[in-house]
């Protein structure tokens, strides 16, 4: 009897061990979460740099002490939608390609070629971005650079296309045959039943594929930092302008940053985290409703 | 007739785009091997990237100064490495090696160095030590810069080898050991991948337990499921905020291997958690209940049934670990650093792959040693890729028994 009780409170023991480190997860979340704001808002809080020109300001010079983010936050939404713009189209096509289209084999191909798309890591984009297409916009820019917003826009482009073909992908494959069949039997050409018929089952599926793509492009870093130019001011107002996302003015400044300026940079993966957590919540949404019908 | 035009139309575009998305991907893969292929040989793998200057003591051979003709054809049959230098081969008799006058490129800059081309297998060079008594191993390239306190500066090679030839007995020669290696580099990502690996992969394998195998469904397991998604949405520059605020400021890590790789097993905790969920979800039930049947408790059950069932989606969920460190730079720029150092203490900062590569095409506009890198690093991805393909495959095998 004693034994066993004692195997009892063994396994419970090592039954809460686990519950701890499964609680890692949320402990982390709210330490980031923490760690970033409480370091991010302290210049509001203490009054040591006014809120509204951190948001509306167009000029970050650290040395005179002007720091307004107003111009990243636009560069941010103007490469993220871009690089949507022309992503999701192309990813969305992939997609049919692979589960409508192809055979097995070569469906099998490029799911692999899409798989190690997504393996490349980030820098490896950026040096590319750099070594051809910073080049080539050059030659059609009007500028005397090629970093620009339309570098970065094709940058992140060939990045999310891995996260939207896959995703797709997926909820494409789980469109339930018979909607097809049933097409079909309306005299509907395959064309036809893609488009109107498979791709509109598969809607919100797809829908968080291109939300968790737009996640991804406007939190890269390494890639748009190697393309994007980071003026120290000015909203881009055309596609060669350069731009400085948000992303890049914390990867940029952080290695040599201290006081104000530091914790600016903190606010600024404020500004950052508040747009990925918006993403995070619509598509939770996204998925429920989708579990939901 | 119309119909069947717009259709062919349509999937001309679908032809195109996956045209697109498949060349796309040829077109950066061909583009680093091109530009950096050129780079890559042993000594790319096996050197410092940075330069590293030193003394070295010796003894010289007790010769007269001579020029050796029949040894001076052999070292240039056997030495092309040096086409382009700008002076010599001269074989210098005493420390049994020949010297060249090369430009010598190092990153961006470039400057006139002596360089050793050739080394006899019973040179005085090879049986050097330095200040401290260790062993150096003074190979081809090793630069030159003084000897006994005299300087090679503007000396021109004839002068520098006659006045290596008229040293004897103990030599002090200020050496240049050559830089450009990723030497450090790959041993740093080692480094990182087996530390964070130590720390995530128990937590996240034992939260991935709790999760399937005790957790009733309710309020506190949708908490951690959404925190496991929201933690694998948030962007890998939020983490490096995260790091260098927490490991790097509040626990005063500093910059180091240690920060670094503890904010990466942060990043690899929903990757190790939902893979290993995935793998102990696919354990047929019955085999539990036939376990539990037998009289065995439920850890028994775990680990002796479930957990080794669950292997092979293990294996798969460290294999995309390693590439999520392989690939991981913004984060481990702002906790690990990017001193191209092999890391002498937990504490001490190193650059990995990735972050070597940004830093030599960010700071040094050197795309053909970043492609090189990007080559190494492309090879491991894709090594990994075919791994991981062979262990889920092995995992579907299982289930279809």
């Amino acid at each position: 009897m004693q034994a066993i009780k004692r195997k009892k409170q063994q396994e419970k023991i090592i039954e809460g061990f686990f519950l701890v480190c499964a609680f890692v997860a949320v402990v982390s979340v709210l330490a980031i979460t923490a760690f970033v704001f409480y370091n991010g808002l302290k210049p509001f809080i203490s009054n040591s740099y006014p809120l509204w020109n951190f948001l509306s300001g167009v000029e970050w010079r650290p040395g005179s002490n002007m720091y307004g983010i107003f111009y990243m936050i636009v560069g941010s939404v103007f490469a993220t939608l871009g690089a949507i713009l022309i992503g999701v189209p192309i990813a969305i096509l992939t997609a049919v390609f692979i589960s409508e289209m192809a055979g097995s084999r070569v469906g099998k191909i490029i799911r692999f070629a899409v798989e190690l798309l997504a393996g490349i890591p980030s820098v490896l984009y950026g040096v590319f971005g750099l070594g051809i297409i910073v080049p080539y916009v050059l030659k059609i820019s009007p500028m005397a650079q090629g970093e620009s917003l339309l570098s970065t826009i094709l940058v992140l482009a060939i990045m999310i296309l891995p996260t939207v073909v896959s995703i797709s992908e997926t909820s494409i494959s789980v469109v339930p045959k018979a909607y097809r069949e049933g097409s079909y039997a309306l005299g509907a050409s395959k064309i036809q039943t893609i488009f109107k018929v498979v791709l509109p089952a598969a809607r919100s599926g797809i829908m968080t594929g291109v939300i968790l793509g737009i996640g991804r492009a406007i939190g890269e870093t390494m890639a748009v930092m190697l393309v994007c130019g980071n003026p120290i001011a000015g909203i881009p107002t055309s596609l060669f302008d350069q731009v400085r996302p948000l992303t890049t003015n914390i990867a940029l400044e952080m290695g040599y940053a201290s006081g104000v300026h530091q914790e600016l940079l903190y606010s600024t993966g404020v500004v950052l985290f508040i747009f990925i957590m918006l993403i995070n919540l619509i598509v939770n949404k996204l998925v429920k409703a989708k579990v939901g019908s | 007739m119309s119909r069947s035009i717009k259709d062919l139309f349509v999937k001309g575009i679908i032809y195109l785009a996956t045209g697109i998305t498949l060349s796309v991907l040829l077109f950066i893969i061909g583009f680093i091997f091109v530009q950096g292929i050129g780079l890559v040989n042993w000594d790319f793998l096996t050197r410092d990237f940075n330069e590293k200057v030193g003394y070295a003591f010796t003894e010289a051979k007790d010769v007269p100064l001579s020029i050796d003709e029949e040894k001076l054809n052999d070292i240039n049959s056997l030495d092309n490495r040096y086409e382009t230098a700008l002076e010599g081969p001269i074989y210098v008799e005493n420390i049994g090696a020949a010297i060249s006058k090369v430009a010598y490129k190092n990153h961006s800059t470039e400057r006139e160095q002596i360089v050793v081309t050739y080394l006899e297998k019973d040179s005085p060079l090879q049986s050097a030590i330095d200040s401290t008594g260790a062993e150096i191993k003074i190979g081809p390239d090793y630069m030159l810069q003084s000897i006994n306190g005299k300087d090679f500066t503007d000396l021109s090679l004839e002068e520098v080898a006659k006045t290596i030839a008229t040293e004897s007995g103990e030599l002090k020669i200020k050496i240049v050991q050559p830089g450009g290696g990723i030497k450090s580099n790959i041993i740093t990502t080692l480094y990182m991948v087996l530390l964070s690996l130590l720390v995530a992969l128990p937590v996240g394998i034992f939260g991935a337990i709790y999760l399937t195998e005790y957790a009733k469904p309710g309020k506190l397991v949708n908490i951690i499921r959404f925190a496991a998604e929201s933690l694998a949405g948030i962007p890998s520059i939020i983490f490096g905020l995260f790091g260098m605020a927490f490991f790097v400021v509040a626990l005063n890590f500093q910059i180091s291997l240690i920060s670094g790789s503890l904010t990466v097993a942060v990043i690899l905790l929903p990757v190790i958690i939902r893979s290993t969920e995935e793998a102990l979800k696919t354990v047929p039930m019955a085999f539990r209940e036939g376990s539990l049947a037998l009289g065995a408790t439920k850890l028994q059950t775990i680990f002796k049934v479930v957990l080794p069932c669950a292997v092979p989606g293990i294996a798969t969920a460290v294999l995309l670990s390693i590439g999520r460190v392989v690939g991981e730079s913004a984060a481990l720029l702002l906790t690990a650093g990017t001193v191209a150092q092999i890391p002498g203490t937990l504490f001490s900062p190193g650059s990995t792959l990735t972050v070597q590569a940004y830093y030599v095409a960010k700071e040094e506009g050197n795309i053909e040693l970043a492609c090189a890198v990007g080559i190494v690093i492309i090879v491991i991805v894709i090594v990994l890729n075919i791994l991981s393909r062979i262990t889920s495959d092995k995992l579907d095998v299982f289930n279809k028994k």
